[in-house]
């Protein structure tokens, strides 16, 4: 794709279409994506963005051996992008780069395991109770911090005893709003296996508008393998959700997801790094939003219902790094302050750490616990009446809690409480 | 939705932000990244040289400033005025000092600041951690570099000093904790200094060479947010002054004033949005509807009653040039003014005193800053345009660039705040 572009051709192009490799020619060496990257400033194991992407990566190519080891130890939370004065597209190239350093030395069975949550998500679900005891016991834990490499500390999810989403979703099909508005749910496997309030929030929260919810068959966006350098297996993956949701785009339907992480795969960063330039795939990126994105543009267009309870309580929320990467904002922000009684206070902190399955690798526990420092500092400082935080992405608010003791939700759940639709404590719909 | 929408968060920006903030307006300030607050030395320039060609030093900033505007009415100075180039410096003042970290100066007074290559630097604001260096009292300095940070080399300062009859010598320090890192730079460094050990190591590495030395000067790296405590037991540990040399990017001293002027606008109910690229604009019957920034899908709409640009000029990206000759504003289109033909970008000569006619090429505005069309008429009701992507001045090389960027984001903020 490169060699279709010469220089003189960029000058006309405008710059958030170049090729992200290109984007490195725009990299003026100021070291501010250096100053801010949140990995850099607690390790000296990874030099900062600037040293990786623009600089290591004039060296890259398919046929050598990768110039920076250290790109490993890029958590892609994609600060550097959102401060970088001139375009370069440093998060997206350094994945190209882990994914360059794979294909030298192979993966590890541990980053294939992390890779495939969806798998271990399906199995864990057949004996949650038994999948449970074994991820959360500090002998099975230690086994897998010595045999695999997944730090013992980690806080890894705990599987939906009640069933999954989908199956709560065909339990109650006959309570399902049927409507002439309809929008359709991307649950990602968080929801599925782990979390099938979140999707029942958001359920809840769509009915309570108007709406009716379409949950397509539907696989796992692939991001975690992306992060591990899987990329013939994220294409797969991505194929099958291009299938199955392109139709409902093609239709004109909102694709919504409450996974900060999975809209941003199905938005961007599958397309940008798998080479998708099809017609099919830009048409499903397009009709992606993150949820409270779509919510907050329903909310400008005077559409969203704000008939809220008071929910009184003081909020710490932190906008996840991949939430940040979709560049709407912090709608999610916007809604909450909606809500009557509720003290959000917003958390300046850079990343919390996990960055996904970053932190559950047992070399990396330590650093992202260092960087989510800043954010549980942050949490502190507000105060002892604060009993619970707020965060957008699974894993951040796993981390925010395994960093603070204090319960974690989603932004979807408090909103759904504030329609007296959803019970915080037992994170579950009042009417169940 | 938003009152006042800026488009860039540079000087510029971030003073209107914070000023409209704080006049009850509802501010968001949307930015493609962090801005030039992290390139600048964390200083406020007036204006250091005036007529530009580099050969007079500005002792007074006020008389230069009025001989500016007399010369020039078109510069963003003669749009601003006197008035509220002295209230800009005083919010700001009473701001850096609140925070614990004061600027020390006055309009009608330079100073004269060592730079990183020993050459002499007239400013009108400095942060208390540079105040030490100031060159128009001579005592004798001692100028201490850090082994690993590859941005500063005290030789080259003292041997320039010494050149300009100032009497200075060097010390290269090499402390423990730098030796056991393999990578180094000036905010890991800044933090680093925050420790007491290792201001005790520092200090103990430099008193063998102190010498005749009076005042001790560092580069930029003294601390981050404790920096004036670092300052102040440094001093404490060496007997005499210290002080900073700003240095290469990033600027500590100016993400410190980054931090102050965001703490400021957060405080005042602002919001501050980054990695948001501005690349176009909806307009409907003469003004404009939406500002649109780039996502990770569709453009996302901006809506605002009024909108703020301050994208800065050519190395700012608020402003492009291309092989062909075309000078473009990105995000309105708006008309910019600039040399019609390429050939007349450039004198022949790279270092022409005159400088070159593309560098002062930008927006026209009138005095409520709207950028004009050809006929002189605002092209939007509701677009304004601030700091160094106007025309009719060359900030670089007038020394001019924070004060242009503030001094015209605080005018428009009080003139949007007054309505």
């Amino acid at each position: 794709m490169q060699d279709e572009f010469n220089l003189l051709d960029m000058a006309e192009v405008p710059l958030h279409e170049w090729p992200v490799e290109q984007t490195l020619d725009n990299c003026i060496k100021c070291n501010i994506c250096v100053t801010a990257c949140p990995v850099a400033a607690v390790t000296d194991k990874f030099p900062g963005p600037k040293y990786e992407a623009p600089q290591a990566g004039r060296f890259r190519h398919d046929m050598q051996p990768t110039p920076d080891a250290s790109v490993d130890y890029c958590s892609g939370c994609r600060v550097c992008n959102e401060v970088c004065p001139t375009g370069v597209r440093i998060a997206e190239i350094n994945a190209r780069a882990r994914r360059q350093i794979t294909k030298d030395s192979g993966i590890p069975l541990r980053n294939r395991l992390l890779g495939r949550n969806e798998l271990l998500g399906k199995i864990g679900s057949y004996v949650p109770r038994l999948a449970n005891f074994g991820l959360q016991n500090p002998l099975s834990r230690s086994m897998a911090d010595m045999m695999f490499g997944i730090a013992k500390e980690a806080p890894l999810p705990t599987w939906s005893t009640k069933g999954t989403f989908w199956d709560w979703f065909k339990r109650t099909r006959a309570q399902r709003l049927k409507s002439e508005k309809k929008v359709v749910y991307f649950n990602g496997c968080a929801t599925m296996y782990y979390e099938p309030f979140i999707g029942q929030a958001a359920v809840a929260v769509f009915e309570h508008n108007g709406y009716e919810v379409i949950v397509p068959p539907q696989k796992c966006c692939g991001l975690p393998m992306l992060s591990n350098g899987e990329f013939d297996a994220a294409s797969e993956y991505h194929q099958y959700n291009v299938d199955h949701l392109h139709d409902y785009a093609a239709k004109g339907y909102d694709i919504i997801g409450t996974s900060t992480s999975c809209t941003l795969t199905l938005k961007e960063e599958a397309p940008e790094l798998l080479h998708l330039t099809d017609e099919r795939s830009h048409k499903l990126s397009y009709a992606t939003w993150d949820i409270f994105e779509w919510l907050r543009e329903r909310h400008e267009a005077g559409e969203l219902k704000t008939d809220f309870r008071p929910l009184n309580m003081v909020l710490p929320y932190h906008a996840p790094c991949q939430y940040r990467a979709h560049r709407v904002g912090k709608p999610a922000l916007d809604l909450l302050e909606l809500i009557p009684g509720l003290d959000v206070r917003e958390s300046t902190a850079r990343c919390c750490g996990i960055a996904g399955t970053y932190g559950y690798k047992s070399e990396k526990y330590q650093i992202a616990m260092d960087v989510g420092a800043e954010l549980f500092d942050f949490v502190k400082t507000q105060g002892s009446q604060v009993e619970m935080t707020a965060c957008d992405s699974e894993t951040c608010r796993w981390q925010l809690e395994h960093g603070t003791d204090l319960p974690s939700r989603h932004p979807i759940e408090y909103l759904a409480a504030a329609y007296g639709l959803y019970d915080l404590e037992r994170r579950a719909l009042l009417n169940e | 939705m938003n009152e006042i929408t800026i488009i860039g968060a540079g000087m510029a920006g971030l003073m209107a932000g914070w000023q409209a903030a704080k006049q009850g307006k509802k501010v968001k300030i949307v930015a493609k990244g962090w801005g030039a607050t992290h390139w600048l030395s964390g200083c406020i320039d007036i204006v250091g040289y005036y007529p530009v060609d580099g050969t007079e030093v500005v002792e007074n900033p006020v008389a230069a400033v009025k001989q500016i505007i007399t010369d020039n009415p078109q510069h963003p100075y003669g749009l601003v005025g006197l008035d509220d180039i002295e209230a800009m410096i005083s919010a700001l003042k009473d701001e850096c000092a609140a925070a614990g970290y004061p600027l020390h100066g006055e309009l009608h007074r330079n100073w004269l600041l060592p730079s990183a290559v020993g050459t002499l630097r007239p400013t009108c604001l400095a942060p208390e951690m540079m105040i030490a260096g100031d060159m128009r009292q001579n005592s004798p300095l001692l100028i201490v570099g850090f082994k690993q940070l590859m941005d500063f080399f005290p030789n080259v300062v003292s041997d320039n000093l010494n050149k300009q009859g100032i009497t200075a010598a060097q010390a290269m320090v090499d402390l423990r904790v730098l030796r056991e890192r393999s990578f180094i730079n000036p905010v890991i460094l800044a933090e680093m200094l925050e420790q007491p050990a290792v201001q005790k190591e520092l200090a103990n590495q430099i008193k063998p060479h102190l010498g005749q030395a009076e005042r001790v000067g560092f580069p930029s790296v003294l601390g981050m947010d404790q920096a004036m405590t670092v300052k102040k037991e440094l001093e404490r540990l060496l007997g005499r002054p210290v002080f900073e040399i700003p240095s290469l990017t990033p600027s500590v001293p100016g993400m410190r004033l980054h931090h102050i002027l965001t703490q400021a606008i957060v405080s005042a109910g602002g919001r501050i949005e980054n990695g948001m690229e501005a690349i176009g604009a909806k307009k409907e019957n003469g003004k404009v509807t939406a500002v649109y920034t780039s996502t990770a899908a569709r453009p996302h709409p901006h809506r605002s009653q009024q909108y703020i640009l301050a994208t800065g000029g050519i190395l700012g990206g608020g402003i492009t040039t291309n092989s062909d000759g075309d000078v473009r504003e990105v995000v309105f289109d708006l008309p910019v003014t600039a040399p019609l033909k390429q050939v007349d970008w450039f004198h022949q000569d790279f270092l022409d005193k005159r400088g070159h006619p593309i560098y002062q090429s930008g927006l026209s505005v009138n005095k409520q800053f709207q950028p004009l069309d050809d006929g002189g008429q605002p092209v939007y009701g509701n677009v304004f345009a601030i700091g160094t992507t106007l025309a009719h001045c060359e900030a670089i090389r007038e020394r001019s660039f924070e004060g242009v960027a503030l001094a015209t984001g605080y005018a428009l903020a009080r003139q949007l705040g007054a309505t």
